[in-house]
């Protein structure tokens, strides 16, 4: 199986392209390795257009609000 | 007559408030006029009396002819206290946003044309010492040049070029706007070596840097939220960023949540990111309301070509 990191890598550009996506990184959700998607916002269209898991790994998405320098 | 209703009188003969069927007279010596237990060889009693607040006590031996308190007013003990000048707030800033000589880590710094940041640290590149920030700390966005004045505290803390400058521009990553991006990092040198510590305010010394893990416990020193604590959530994080030029992509950073309040604030940037070992793990550059986002001090090192002191 992949790692989440090879995962991850492979599909960072396209979910990063989604509108309201601000980042993705690699968390951990009920123990095991998951992919987590950075959303500016939950609204119902970013929600849905975030896949549920990838090639087996698990998506967590996670409501950061957008980032900025600070 | 009780407390509450001598009280007027003393206002009218000491403060100068108006009272009908007298005259108004203000005391020199005394700032306020109130109700409270008297106080007898600076134990309270529990009488009550009225206050008569004075800028100093003196003995009263000492006090001006005409100027002695009286010992009751209308039955009323009055008890004389010192309580100096009453004065509006102003609060002074803290240390993070003041001058500080030698500066170290934590506190306010900046290029002379941005409004404020953090000075992460200190590092060392060809046995010289630099100090360590973002770029758009020290660099003004990839818009600065080498040799720009460096000023200690920034600008929006009051930093001024004639007098606060503690370092030149050096070096900066450029930040791609097209492309992706590992670090918001840049270096100034210092023109006298005296003038910074390898401290940071509030935590100490760094004890070189290492690579955060998931879930390690982590602090920071920053100009806006001083000294906080958090968690890494995230070590391969690929983000999004806004800054005042457009946004730009970052790779391999790291993700931290604050321990209760937000880990960083505007004007934290720059801070380094430490961990309970004292070890620095990274260079704090965004956030948002709940994460906040740093460079891996590794990726920063290497792109700067320097050490952590």
């Amino acid at each position: 199986m992949a790692s989440v990191e090879e995962v991850k890598r492979r599909h960072e550009a396209s979910l990063m392209k989604i509108r309201g996506v601000v980042g993705v990184g690699i968390g951990r959700k009920d123990g095991k390795d998951c992919i987590r998607v950075y959303v500016a916002k939950d609204t119902p269209k970013v929600m849905s257009a975030v896949p549920k898991d990838l090639e087996d790994v698990p998506i967590e998405i996670v409501v950061s609000g957008p980032f900025k320098a600070l | 007559m009780k407390p509450e209703e001598a009280k007027p009188i003393c206002e009218c003969t000491l403060l100068g408030l108006e009272r009908e069927g007298m005259t108004p007279a203000v005391h020199p010596d005394v700032v306020g006029v109130g109700i409270g237990y008297k106080r007898i060889r600076g134990f309270a009693s529990q009488d009550l009396a009225l206050k008569v607040y004075v800028r100093q006590k003196v003995h009263p031996l000492l006090v001006k002819d005409g100027r002695a308190i009286p010992d009751e007013v209308e039955g009323v003990p009055t008890d004389v206290e010192e309580a100096g000048e009453f004065s509006i707030w102003r609060p002074i800033p803290p240390i993070y946003q003041r001058k500080v000589r030698p500066a170290m880590g934590g506190i306010s710094i900046g290029h002379y044309a941005i409004s404020a940041g953090t000075l992460g640290c200190l590092v060392t590149s060809g046995g010289e010492k630099f100090i360590l920030s973002n770029n758009h700390v020290l660099a003004n966005e990839n818009r600065g040049a080498e040799g720009d004045p460096i000023l200690q505290p920034g600008r929006f803390d009051g930093g001024k070029t004639d007098k606060d400058v503690l370092a030149r521009l050096d070096t900066f990553v450029a930040l791609d706007p097209d492309g992706t991006n590992i670090a918001d990092a840049a270096i100034a040198q210092p023109f006298d070596e005296r003038d910074v510590s390898p401290d940071i305010l509030g935590i100490g010394k760094l004890r070189g840097s290492k690579d955060a893990s998931l879930d390690e416990k982590v602090m920071k020193g920053g100009r806006t939220t001083r000294v906080t604590r958090g968690t890494v959530v995230d070590v391969s994080a690929t983000v999004r960023v806004g800054y005042a030029t457009g946004s730009f992509v970052f790779t391999d950073q790291m993700i931290i949540k604050g321990e209760r309040s937000s880990f960083s604030a505007g004007g934290d940037s720059g801070s380094a990111i430490v961990s309970y070992d004292g070890r620095a793990l990274g260079l704090l550059f965004a956030g948002s309301p709940f994460y906040t986002i740093a460079n891996k001090m590794d990726n920063v090192q290497k792109a700067l070509d320097v050490k952590v002191a």
